[in-house]
């Protein structure tokens, strides 16, 4: 075994926002010591394992638990018949709950596998087992499958996703070229690493809970509702997130039973969701199908869109993923229609998976411009650079800051795209067929306030704390970095504390929104600090600045001096000695001053209440991408490979480069496996989905992924956030899958119009 | 996982008079075993390892053949120098199965007794029926998702792929498996499904198999495994093709050539109707193309999975070209 | 009736006495009864890597794998790769020099299976690091960072220079 004697890379700018610190935490997670939520030891806990639905609707007639309550080590069977007391709770928005009790362990069954029963033992195995031992009698009734049933029918038209200006339809029956196309993408999940789980305890009505959360106040607030708690006495503990992508942003079924049965049994529990029950345990994203109509003129300049998306849902919730949310706003269009529907179907209620509404959005309308492209013989740049859109035209609002047109020609030109062959089935070598396509993506950017503290330590330590989260992007990274400059401290004497709903609240991380949100509450803060520490240098007995007569310090590298540099000079831990202070602790939020009651931080920490869309200000605001991807299509086995991929990205100002790309990538990766490789499957006669695996539901691996170039193409857009940046997570998946279909269209000459590409639909 | 007691085998003896307990299973890689007693598949009441049984791990190449023992893993067989250089396409059928790290774990004769993925196999709480589980229970398969379901040796009772790799290499080159003091060709140790989907192999209650043995030939050495799946990577194949040829002195004229088929059939497929028409002829695409087509003879598509009956063949012509052309290039007779 | 079987395994050259049912698996006896949480459960059914631990210096998962199975031989987890000093492995210090992972929770089992992929002499090119490291998915996306990081640790494992030390 080689060690390496640590290397000391880049230098003190790496540090500062903006530079490439290496990942904060990374010592941790690199070791195996950073704890995730089911890590977490705990005296006396005993194990939960769940039990699933295996039919797709009807009634739990009867739950025969007698073999498994006869099992060893097994302590509690919960079952429909089991009253858990629990009460509804209110959702992300921040709705009110409704008065009526909640079910974690239904009688209806809606969906195959839904939860309906848990066992809890002593250890994990015998509650496993157990749980295989119970049988449950069903009174079934008619179900629908999917999106593409034939009992599902039209759905519900969702009015507030109806968007329309000038006469679409007049405009595209006017039109030159038309094309009209239907896009479906298939259900896809998000497969973090890390399964969903939990543990609960008690102690008397104080309930903590350690499980993976992108929101750990939103989190709290729906347990609390849920056990008719006081906030202030649930607890969610999550520092390290194995990946949520969506799926972590708020409590589900199952936690109920393992808060319950903790409680019942006054003992902690342990509840692991295994891999396959992580398949409808929670939704992925949901199945969608589109209409696009484009009409342009001879030279391509585009006269209409006429757009009709359907997704699935739930039967019992309402989830539109929005097929019309990138259509609108990628092109200049004076003429434009979308609809949205939503069709139950007998699954579990699908949820945000990253690049919501935007991604399957972005499939339908960036393959419609290449088919339009190819109807107009146009080089499918060219009309896109053609058809830029100079402000948003579904506001009316000009664009805070828009370098899509630097994306597009950045990206081409490290493409090599002027090299390109037109024609489908023009670039070959020997069996495989090569294809180029664009894709391009976006996504809002999206605010919600933060709140943040500050601590200076007696030793001299500065702690950054928030109860927001870091599950990979670098949450821990870019807060260091964003309180060491506004400090002026060094990022090594920073320690940063996250991941825990009793520490400052915090937005979401998810929709894009954290990052900005909390660098710009961690800023105030620390700029707050920085003057409260200054402004007690100056004033306190004790300090040596005291009687120097200046009336403003300088903080530097760590240290407290004179500007003129000719007097003391102290670091922080003499300067908090020379004060006689223990701590100093400021904590700051960036809610408007007459938002500040108790009342209005609960809502803002706890509910989507205060967040802002993209519009609402003078300017449309938005994350922008383009796509270049090159695929080698085997002309005989119909397989397909991504050889390269070049992405430009408007991001606005990057916090950390670094985190930035390794974000980028993931999500062109997860386009990847979006485009080539995701479907979940449905047995039509019971609704199981039967790929519920990693083994069967493909990912790609490291072998599909080849080098993946990233480009920044933003600048600071200080609208979008205090410290300029727009948001990184979501973007970078969307337009992968368009850019990868375009480029198998232009491989092979053969438009896959369903993702996923797999290889019969080539051969 | 049910409970079991676990016995560790101190000789082969004694793990056979071991396994011929009710209940009994033997554990050797763990890696279909273990996989399907948390999926509830496999019950064992009595696990007996007998991975530290010394002496059933030896790989020897000599002239006329490899012997490989039993607790051999994937992995040392798959990059050992000799079987690489006399058996490319053994080696190569190994590489692309699995992952680095189960073809670590995984041993040789636990290799061929790996059960099918058939999803409805695998999901006993949701689908009862299965005629493999649970004879005579019916086969949920009919009529549900059948994309990776065989196209060959299929009957009413069972449509489950066989996801064997090496399995189809050994088939290929007559490759044999010794068991309880018994020799069979690896292609005559499976069954096709039938009217008793759950009798897969020969092996009876309390054999182990011992060791493979592959006779070694002049379409051995030149031979190629190739794979076809969706993923680059760790997944089972949606078609696969083991050929190996040996031709005349002409440089051109057939003289021995072999070909067996994976992920379309329910046991590792030897196909002699393309091999009967090799034979004697020269390897030019129209004839290569005109034979691979008796691949699927017989074959019958059950909805989702017709595509593998067109694309077998041309795994199977791809196959043969490229080897072909990597001939050529050895004997340096590419024009 | 629960039946329990009394184990003396040694994990990082460390003996652990412990007391578990027969099917208890490797992963499972790490996680859960000796607190060692730095191996990952990913899927438990052999499908993402995350659970890749050495036994006798072989990279496998875990989660397959019997405790009972390994008593008698070598384990070694991602918590004994790192010197006694915490001086991190050359492929930890390349993961972390090349963010090669996001959220954290595939690492240590990529981390296992990248000192192994060396060790096996499968790092000769980006290709073949691509192929062996094919069994452990990173659903954050970080493989090109991975390659990256294999690729530079296998150069400074197999070309020791002034600033590394053999230690075994």
């Amino acid at each position: 075994m080689t060690i390496m004697v640590p290397r000391k890379h880049g230098d003190a700018s790496d540090g500062m926002v903006g530079g490439r610190l290496s990942r904060f935490e990374g010592n941790l997670k690199v070791t195996g010591a950073a704890t995730y939520a089911l890590e977490y030891p705990t005296e006396g806990v005993v194990h939960a394992v769940l039990v699933q639905s295996t039919i797709a609707a009807g009634k739990v007639v009867a739950v025969d638990i007698s073999r498994a309550s006869a099992m060893p080590g097994v302590l509690l069977v919960l079952t429909p018949e089991d009253d858990l007391g629990l009460r509804a709770a209110g959702d992300w928005a921040g709705t009110a709950p409704k008065d009526e009790a909640y079910y974690p362990l239904p009688r209806n069954v809606q969906f195959n596998g839904q939860s309906i029963a848990a066992v809890i033992a002593e250890s994990r195995e015998q509650a496993a087992e157990a749980a295989r031992l119970i049988t449950v009698s069903y009174e079934e009734t008619a179900s629908v499958k999917d999106l593409e049933d034939p009992a599902a029918g039209e759905g519900k038209m969702m009015g507030n996703l109806t968007v329309g200006w000038g006469d679409a339809e007049a405009a595209l029956a006017a039109s030159d070229v038309t094309i009209e196309a239907e896009y479906r993408t298939p259900r896809e999940y998000h497969v973090a690493m890390e399964p969903h789980g939990l543990i609960a305890r008690w102690e008397g009505d104080q309930l903590t809970i350690w499980e993976p959360s992108q929101w750990s106040h939103g989190m709290a607030r729906m347990y609390a509702e849920w056990f008719s708690l006081p906030l202030e006495n649930v607890r969610i503990i999550s520092p390290f997130i194995g990946g949520g992508f969506g799926s972590k942003g708020q409590p589900l079924a199952f936690g109920a039973v393992a808060v319950a049965a903790a409680k019942k049994l006054g003992r902690p529990v342990k509840l692991a969701v295994t891999r396959p029950q992580n398949f409808t345990s929670y939704g992925g994203r949901a199945a969608t199908r589109q209409k696009i109509a484009l009409g342009a003129t001879k030279d391509g300049i585009l006269q209409a869109i006429v757009h009709r998306g359907y997704s699935e849902t739930s039967v019992y919730a309402d989830y539109a993923e929005q097929t019309g949310a990138a259509t609108p706003v990628l092109y200049k269009v004076e003429n434009y229609s979308s609809e949205h529907r939503i069709v139950p179907v007998n699954t579990v209620t699908p949820g945000a998976l990253r690049g919501p509404g935007k991604n399957p959005s972005s499939y339908g309308i960036e393959s419609a411009m290449e088919e339009l492209a190819y109807a107009l013989g146009m080089d499918p740049l060219e009309l896109r650079l053609k058809n830029y859109a100079d402000h948003d035209y579904q506001s009316g609002k000009p664009w805070s800051t828009r370098r899509l047109r630097e994306a597009l020609t950045e990206g081409a030109a490290a493409f090599g795209w002027e090299k390109r062959s037109h024609e489908p089935r023009s670039m070959r070598d020997g069996n495989t067929l090569i294809g180029w396509g664009i894709g391009c993506g976006t996504f809002p950017v999206i605010r919600a306030p933060s709140e943040a503290m500050i601590r200076i330590l007696k030793n001299g330590r500065v702690e950054v704390v928030s109860g927001s989260i870091d599950m990979g992007q670098g949450t821990y990274t870019i807060l260091a970095q964003t309180a060491s400059e506004a400090l002026g401290v060094p990022v090594d004497q920073i320690d940063v504390l996250l991941g825990d709903s009793r520490l400052p609240g915090s937005a979401i991380a998810g929709g894009s929104m954290l990052a900005g949100s909390i660098t710009g509450a961690v800023h105030k803060t620390a700029v707050a600090a920085r003057d409260e520490l200054i402004g007690l240098a100056l004033s306190e007995a004790g300090s040596p600045f005291r009687d120097t007569g200046a009336n403003t310090l300088s903080l530097a590298a760590g240290r407290v001096s004179l500007p003129r540099d000719d007097g003391p000079s102290l670091s922080l831990a003499e300067l908090m000695t020379a004060l006689g202070r223990d701590t100093l602790e400021i904590r700051r939020n960036t809610l408007s001053d007459d938002a500040q009651t108790a009342e209005d931080q609960r809502r803002a920490w706890t509910t989507m209440a205060k967040v802002m869309g993209p519009t609402m200000g003078e300017f449309s605001m938005h994350s922008w991408c383009a796509h270049f991807a090159e695929v080698r299509v085997d002309e005989d086995f119909g397989t397909v490979r991504v050889s390269r991929m070049v992405s430009a990205f408007d991001c606005g100002r990057l916090y950390n480069p670094k985190m930035v790309e390794s974000q980028w990538r993931g999500g062109i990766i997860m386009g990847v496996g979006q485009a080539l490789l995701e479907e979940g499957i449905v047995d039509a006669r019971n609704g199981r989905t039967i790929n519920n695996n990693v083994g069967d539901y493909l990912v790609p691996t490291n072998s599909d992924i080849p080098d993946l170039q990233v480009i920044s193409v933003g600048v600071p857009d200080l609208n979008a956030s205090a410290l300029g940046g727009k948001g990184v997570g979501e973007v970078g998946i969307v337009g992968v899958a368009p850019a990868i279909a375009n480029a198998v269209f232009h491989a092979t000459g053969k438009r896959v119009r369903d993702l996923p590409i797999t290889l019969e639909k080539l051969i | 996982m049910k409970d079991f007691s676990y016995v560790r085998a101190t000789s082969a003896e004694a793990a056979s008079q071991a396994a011929l307990q009710a209940g009994a299973a033997i554990l050797a890689g763990g890696t279909t075993l273990l996989d399907l007693a948390k999926c509830g598949v496999a019950a064992p009441e009595t696990v007996i390892d007998i991975t530290h049984l010394p002496g059933l791990s030896d790989i020897i190449v000599s002239a006329d053949a490899a012997t490989i023992g039993a607790l051999a893993r994937m992995s040392e067989v798959a990059d050992h120098p000799s079987i690489k250089a006399a058996f490319p396409a053994v080696s190569e059928s190994l590489s692309l199965a699995a992952s680095a790290q189960l073809r670590n774990m995984a041993t040789i004769g636990g290799n061929l007794l790996q059960r099918t993925r058939c999803p409805y196999f695998r999901d006993p709480g949701t689908f009862p029926a299965c005629n493999k589980r649970a004879p005579g229970s019916g086969c949920s398969a009919l009529g549900g998702v059948t994309r990776n379901h065989a196209v060959l040796g299929t009957s009413e009772h069972c449509l489950a792929t066989n996801p064997g790799d090496l399995a189809v290499a050994l088939v290929a080159f007559d490759a044999t498996v010794s068991f309880a003091g018994k020799t069979v060709l690896v292609e005559d140790f499976y069954r096709l499904p039938g009217d008793t989907p759950d009798k897969e192999t020969v092996l009876g209650r309390g054999e182990i198999i011992t060791g493979i043995a592959i006779p070694a030939s002049a379409a051995a050495k030149n031979s190629i495994y190739l794979k076809v799946r969706d993923r680059q990577s760790y997944e089972f194949a949606a078609a696969s093709a083991a050929v190996g040829f040996e031709l005349e002195a002409d440089g051109k004229t057939v003289k021995d050539i072999r070909v067996a088929l994976g992920g379309v059939a329910t046991k590792p497929w030897r196909a002699r109707a393309v091999e009967q028409a090799l034979i004697g002829k020269t390897l030019s695409a129209g004839t290569v193309e005109k034979a691979s087509r008796l691949a699927m003879e017989g074959a019958v598509a059950q909805g989702d999975n017709a595509y593998k009956i067109e694309l077998a063949p041309r795994v199977v012509v791809r196959a043969i070209q490229q080897l072909a052309l990597k001939t050529a290039m050895k004997t340096g007779g590419l024009a | 009736m629960t039946r329990t079987i009394h184990l003396n395994l040694d994990i990082n050259g460390r003996a652990h006495a412990l007391d578990v049912e027969p099917r208890v698996t490797l992963l499972d006896a790490l996680r859960d009864h000796l607190q060692m949480t730095g191996t990952k459960k990913g899927c438990d059914q052999g499908q993402c890597g995350a659970c890749t631990c050495h036994v006798d210096g072989r990279r496998v998962l875990s989660c397959l794998t019997l405790a009972a199975q390994v008593e008698g031989r070598q384990v070694n987890t991602i918590e004994g790769i790192a010197g006694e000093d915490g001086t991190l492995h050359a492929v930890q210090a390349a993961f972390l020099e090349h963010d090669a992972f996001q959220c954290g929770y595939c690492t240590p089992g990529q981390i296992m299976s990248a000192v192994a992929c060396i060790r096996e002499g499968h790092a000769g090119s980006d290709a073949e690091i691509r192929e062996y490291m094919s069994g452990n998915l990173c659903r954050c996306g970080a493989y090109n960072s991975i390659v990256a990081a294999v690729r530079e640790a296998a150069e400074a494992v197999n070309t020791p220079v002034r600033e590394t030390a053999e230690v075994a």
